[in-house]
């Protein structure tokens, strides 16, 4: 079995409190192993997006536990969850996000400034990785003289510039068309495959969530599939995931010592509310009891596939 | 990030809305602008008065005084005194205390003093040169007033030698423009007695000088000796002795750095009042500086309204940039760095305005000096209206960097704060 790059441990998100309280996250458990392509898919208000930002440790779980290689994030101070951010992650945004007054370079090698590197080595570094993605002679225009694919490439380049263990997808292709989105896809992928990088993908795109090794369906705050079948499957997300489901569910948990946690308060807590809501969305996948066995099922499926 | 990408990438980030960081260095220049001048400007007279300070060969010359018991004296204060002949005479006109040959002996006796001369003041009748043209000599300069003499040539008048300076206007009297051609001449002084009697006192002209803002070597300047002389024919011809008084005397103090405090207390214990010529000029510097404190204090409030141009830029700017703050914080700058761009963004505003203003200043400065000095004022040896101080122009810019950094760290504050998921987040 391969390492777990970042594990989560009954991850809970609050936003507000009183009457405007709202449970973005309800206790997730679950492992991302190294090198796995991972889609996080539901629709919007699941709290993927929320996780994500858990994930990518921009933001503070209200209880629970984000570990990275095996150590609490908790534990680390801000500014080394930032060097942390800096050193081990890529971010690709649906927005791309791309300074329009700087070059394509120069908002390459934003990461690497930031990490203080010399100006000579971040330029090499920057246009190594602009020649990977054929941008190399985009390098000294204006970032904003670029079309939509070629800034979502200059968008990946600055990811990939200080050579993340884990990159992170935010609608990677939500801004890009059919054609263009695929050679984004067929980029992000072959840096998958190529690297070991381990990708992280939110998206709405079923075609998208189906080139990913694994499938995590969010609803209303949970994971309500898990879905780890064989990559390069065309069916969509929701359709394969409660037959898998099912079976997994007999397998219980694993040795991990998260499942003692999980099936504490981690799981009571949101238990009862959960029935409610989830009801009408949840239909296609097992209802009630399945749901609550997501979490013990994650672990389950990182071994298995080991 | 590197302090030195810090320090790039926000003197990047202010050139992006040039016509907003040019506005607000504008406001910064005028605060820098003024204040350089103004410091300026004291700077300069202070030097002129250094450079009369420094012309003066006798530094450990000491002026003294009657101490002041002015209640007694004064018209209208605590009714009837009772009658001292000897306190009479020595109060001389305007009911001032004045220094009797009693006072005079007494002063001569304190310890490290020499060369005690009361300050006698003479009105001479003429100057007659060696060709028999004479000049009215209405006023001479007093010889206590040799060591602020500015000389165009020649030397200060002996003490002890019949010696006169004549000032570089009176040169037309012999023809000349060349001061040097006058040295050596020789002129009569006439003076009356007090029974209207011409005396007349030869005196060598040794040095010719130049008209200081104090008024010293405006007109001729006799030695002490010449003067005592005149002094001697103007209150002679009377068979009775007439009774002296003096307004003040001077003397020399031997080795003024050490004994200056001591001789100060002595003559206090006698009841006079001493002055260095460094005590005279520093009531005229304590007025200058006084005056470039509160000329420095309008260019502080300029400048504390550029500050709020700054505040008022950056908060704008950070507002704009949320986007660009909130990617950097994701990308993983520390919420410390981001406040040290956007503080090190408000300190280039101050160091382009800071530079821009000082630099201005003195030029305006120098040339303005130049143009009074050489124009109106040019009969003024010496004068100084504008100097370059470089320490006080490193102050200067040092003070508005002190500024704007202040004024940056409330913009730089709400920048480290941003959320990235807040900032990055789609509409």
């Amino acid at each position: 079995m391969s390492a777990a790059v970042l594990e989560t441990e009954n991850l809970v998100k609050v936003y507000g409190r009183g009457e405007s309280r709202f449970d973005a996250l309800k206790g997730l458990t679950f492992e991302i192993q190294q090198g796995e392509s991972v889609a996080i898919v539901g629709k919007s208000g699941s709290g993927k997006s929320t996780l994500m930002h858990l994930l990518a440790l921009l933001d503070e779980p209200t209880a629970g536990v984000v570990a990275m290689n095996g150590r609490p994030v908790s534990q680390l101070k801000s500014a080394q969850v930032s060097e942390l951010r800096n050193e081990t992650f890529g971010f690709v945004f649906q927005q791309f996000f791309l300074n329009a007054n700087q070059t394509v370079l120069e908002n390459v090698i934003l990461p690497l400034k930031i990490a203080g590197v010399g100006p000579a080595e971040r330029r090499r570094r920057g246009m190594e990785v602009l020649e990977q993605l054929d941008m190399a002679d985009k390098a000294r225009n204006r970032a904003t003289d670029l079309s939509g694919g070629q800034k979502q490439r200059a968008c990946i380049a600055r990811a990939l510039v200080n050579n993340p263990s884990v990159l992170f997808a935010d609608e990677p292709t939500g801004n890009l068309d059919t054609a263009t989105g695929e050679v984004v896809e067929d980029i992000l992928f072959g840096l998958h495959r190529d690297r070991g990088i381990t990708l992280v993908i939110v998206t709405h795109d079923d075609d998208l969530a189906a080139r990913c090794q694994r499938r995590l369906l969010m609803q209303d705050g949970m994971i309500v599939a898990d879905d780890s079948g064989e990559a390069v499957r065309s069916a969509g997300a929701g359709v394969g995931q409660s037959s898998r489901e099912g079976s997994r569910r007999a397998g219980g948990h694993g040795k991990h010592a998260a499942p003692v946690v999980v099936d504490g308060p981690g799981l009571d807590g949101p238990g009862p509310d959960r029935s409610g809501p989830d009801g009408p969305d949840a239909g296609p996948t097992a209802p009630g009891a399945a749901t609550a066995d997501t979490v013990g099922q994650d672990e389950n499926a990182g071994e298995e596939r080991a | 990030m590197r302090a030195v990408d810090i320090a790039g990438t926000a003197l990047g980030n202010t050139m992006r809305s040039k016509t907003r960081t040019f506005l607000t260095v504008i406001a910064i220049v005028i605060g820098a602008f003024t204040l350089t001048l103004t410091s300026g400007l004291g700077a300069g007279i202070n030097k002129y008065v250094d450079t009369m300070v420094s012309g003066f060969g006798e530094i450990d010359q000491i002026s003294i005084m009657p101490g002041a018991d002015a209640t007694a004296q004064m018209p209208g204060s605590s009714g009837p005194v009772a009658y001292d002949p000897a306190e009479a005479q020595a109060t001389g006109e305007f009911g001032m205390a004045m220094l009797t040959d009693e006072d005079i002996e007494a002063i001569a006796r304190v310890e490290h003093l020499s060369n005690v001369e009361p300050v006698v003041f003479v009105a001479a009748e003429y100057l007659e040169t060696a060709d028999g043209d004479r000049f009215t000599l209405q006023s001479m300069d007093l010889p206590a007033n040799a060591a602020a003499l500015e000389l165009a040539a020649g030397a200060k008048p002996a003490r002890d030698a019949m010696e006169i300076t004549i000032p570089e206007t009176w040169l037309e009297i012999y023809g000349t423009e060349d001061p040097e051609a006058v040295l050596g001449e020789t002129v009569t002084v006439g003076i009356k007695d007090l029974t209207q009697q011409v005396q007349t006192v030869d005196a060598q002209i040794v040095g010719v000088s130049q008209a200081a803002i104090s008024g010293v070597g405006a007109s001729p300047m006799p030695s002490s000796a010449l003067n005592e002389e005149l002094h001697g024919l103007q209150t002679s011809g009377l068979e009775v002795e007439q009774p002296q008084a003096y307004v003040q005397a001077v003397a020399d103090v031997e080795d003024m750095a050490a004994n200056e405090q001591s001789v100060k207390a002595a003559l206090s214990e006698e009841g006079f009042m001493a002055m260095t010529v460094e005590d005279q000029l520093g009531v005229i510097t304590g007025i200058i500086d006084t005056v470039t404190w509160v000329l420095n204090g309008f260019a502080l409030i300029a400048l504390l309204a550029a500050s709020f141009g700054i505040v008022n830029t950056l908060l704008m700017s950070v507002q704009e940039r949320t986007r660009e703050i909130g990617l950097m914080k994701a990308l993983g700058m520390s919420g410390g760095k981001v406040f040290g761009l956007f503080s090190m963004e408000a300190v280039m505003l101050g160091i382009m305005g800071s530079v821009i203003g000082v630099g201005l200043g003195v030029v305006v400065g120098l040339a303005g000096n130049a143009a009074l000095v050489s124009g109106p004022l040019s009969g003024v040896a010496g004068l100084s209206l504008f100097a370059v101080d470089p320490m006080a122009l490193v102050l200067i810019v040092l003070l508005i960097l002190a500024i704007a950094f202040l004024a940056g760290t409330m913009p730089a504050a709400r920048a480290a704060k941003k959320d990235p998921i807040e900032a990055l987040r789609y509409e």
